[in-house]
């Protein structure tokens, strides 16, 4: 089992594009346990892979509440590094 | 679900710049906040090293300790109580938040060892080479810690291609020179032999620093900042408390004297309330800055943290000159106007001033992205 960070970003490397509540959906099987595991800390943590090269965004709607909803995907050099440091 | 496209979704446009403007603005005051409980940490830890046994190896000096031993180690021991209990805190922390399982999965991992690299070169290494340098040169060294920022958002552009634009170099190197005047109220009129040799020790903290918090702050974009600030505090902690404290007791003739002294540190009352709270402040601060480095990138981060040699003395003004009534700590008016002159150094690395003269609709994006 990796830490839940490294999976949110390992996640990127798997799918073309994913938003904060697909990344939840997707781990809540092994770390639905993890208080970590909720929207605000994991839109935090994807701004943050952004704002350091790791994910870009693709695109944004706007959800059934009115909330925005971003896209990322892990670009090649973003894929590269998180596959560097983390593996599988 | 449908692609955003210009005017015919303005809504959801506007939402996500309010969120990138939020992510952004919320980086800055997390590494501003890290300067000031920066500036408590110093001034708690001193008020700690104070009080209880300190009071008497710094004073009457009953236990006899050489010169060597109040110079060198104490310093070091003072440090590694604080990290320690840091680490504690850290610890603390994660636990309540479930996060202590991470916390052991992180460490035997490629980002966790980088993790405790930089521990290392930014917490026993760094530190001794200030303590050394301070007693080589004398307090000319103070103001080259200043230099960290720049040499941060150097290693950043280097290692990680992050931004760092005329602009933004403009704006740390008026950080510099605020942070640079401020260290020149410590200068006083020594200038001891093997001074060069010191400031060249000094530098080496200062790369040091810059180094920790460019790669401490990539680093959280992989690692939970509350596990990376936990892998940092004990890392170092023990560091000083397992290495640097039995060289300083081998250096001074004396193996078992670190040990002795640490225990009496540790089991000090008066003194432990004050470093305990200090290794809190230290916990957050360090935290912080790991977090504002992530979040708007080592150049503008780091900027932000080196407000704490504006925080450091000013804090040490409220909390040992008012609050405990010691004298000597009032700020003199230089501090002040390095103050706003670094408040201007960090506006004109986050954005460019002339913006603010501008048409709100007109203004150039805020500098969070990194060059691919």
């Amino acid at each position: 089992m990796k830490p839940l960070n490294y999976a949110i970003l390992k996640h990127f490397t798997k799918v073309d594009e994913a938003c904060a509540e697909e990344v939840i959906e997707s781990l809540r099987g092994e770390y639905g346990k993890f208080k970590a595991l909720n929207k605000k800390a994991v839109i935090s943590a994807l701004m943050t892979a952004e704002a350091n090269g790791l994910l870009e965004e693709t695109r944004f709607e706007l959800d059934q509440a009115g909330e925005i909803r971003i896209y990322y995907h892990a670009h090649e050099e973003g894929a590269d590094t998180i596959n560097k440091y983390i593996k599988d | 679900m449908k692609e955003v496209t210009g005017a015919a979704n303005a809504a959801a446009v506007t939402a996500k710049n309010k969120l990138a403007s939020q992510f952004f603005k919320k980086g800055i005051i997390i590494a501003l906040f890290s300067g000031v409980m920066y500036g408590f940490y110093s001034a708690f830890l001193t008020l700690g090293m104070s009080k209880g046994v300190w009071g008497d190896w710094y004073g009457a000096n009953t236990a006899a300790l050489s010169a060597f031993v109040i110079t060198y180690l104490l310093g070091a021991l003072g440090s590694a109580v604080n990290d320690t209990c840091s680490a504690g805190w850290a610890l603390l922390n994660i636990g309540v938040k479930s996060k202590m399982g991470d916390f052991i999965r992180t460490l035997n991992t490629k980002p966790g060892r980088v993790m405790i690299l930089a521990a290392l070169v930014g917490g026993p290494i760094s530190s001794t080479a200030y303590v050394v340098g301070l007693q080589m040169a004398g307090s000319i060294v103070i103001p080259i810690t200043a230099l960290c920022p720049a040499i941060g958002a150097i290693l950043g552009r280097i290692l990680f291609k992050q931004q760092l634009t005329k602009r933004m170099m403009l704006g740390i190197a008026i950080c510099v020179t605020a942070s640079f005047m401020i260290g020149s109220t410590s200068i006083s009129g020594d200038a001891p032999e093997g001074m060069f040799l010191g400031i060249c020790i000094a530098f080496i903290a200062a790369l040091g620093w810059g180094f920790e918090g460019c790669v401490a702050g990539y680093g959280t974009s992989m690692i939970d900042y509350e596990i990376g600030i936990t892998i940092r505090q004990s890392i170092s902690g023990l560091s000083n408390l397992i290495i640097l404290l039995p060289i300083f007791g081998m250096l001074s003739g004396d193996v078992s004297i670190s040990a002795d002294l640490a225990v009496q540190a540790f089991t000090s009352g008066p003194a432990m309330i004050w470093i305990a709270l200090a290794g809190f402040c230290a916990f957050i601060s360090y935290m912080s800055w790991y977090r504002g480095n992530s979040m708007c990138g080592a150049a503008l981060g780091m900027a932000c943290n080196g407000t704490y040699s504006f925080w450091g003395p000013f804090c040490c003004w409220i909390v040992l000159g008012v609050f405990a009534g010691m004298k000597g700590w009032a700020l003199p008016p230089i501090v002040w106007i390095a103050a706003v002159l670094m408040v201007f150094g960090i506006l004109v690395i986050a954005m460019n001033p002339l913006d603010l003269f501008r048409k709100k609709g007109n203004q150039e994006p805020m500098d969070q992205k990194k060059v691919g």
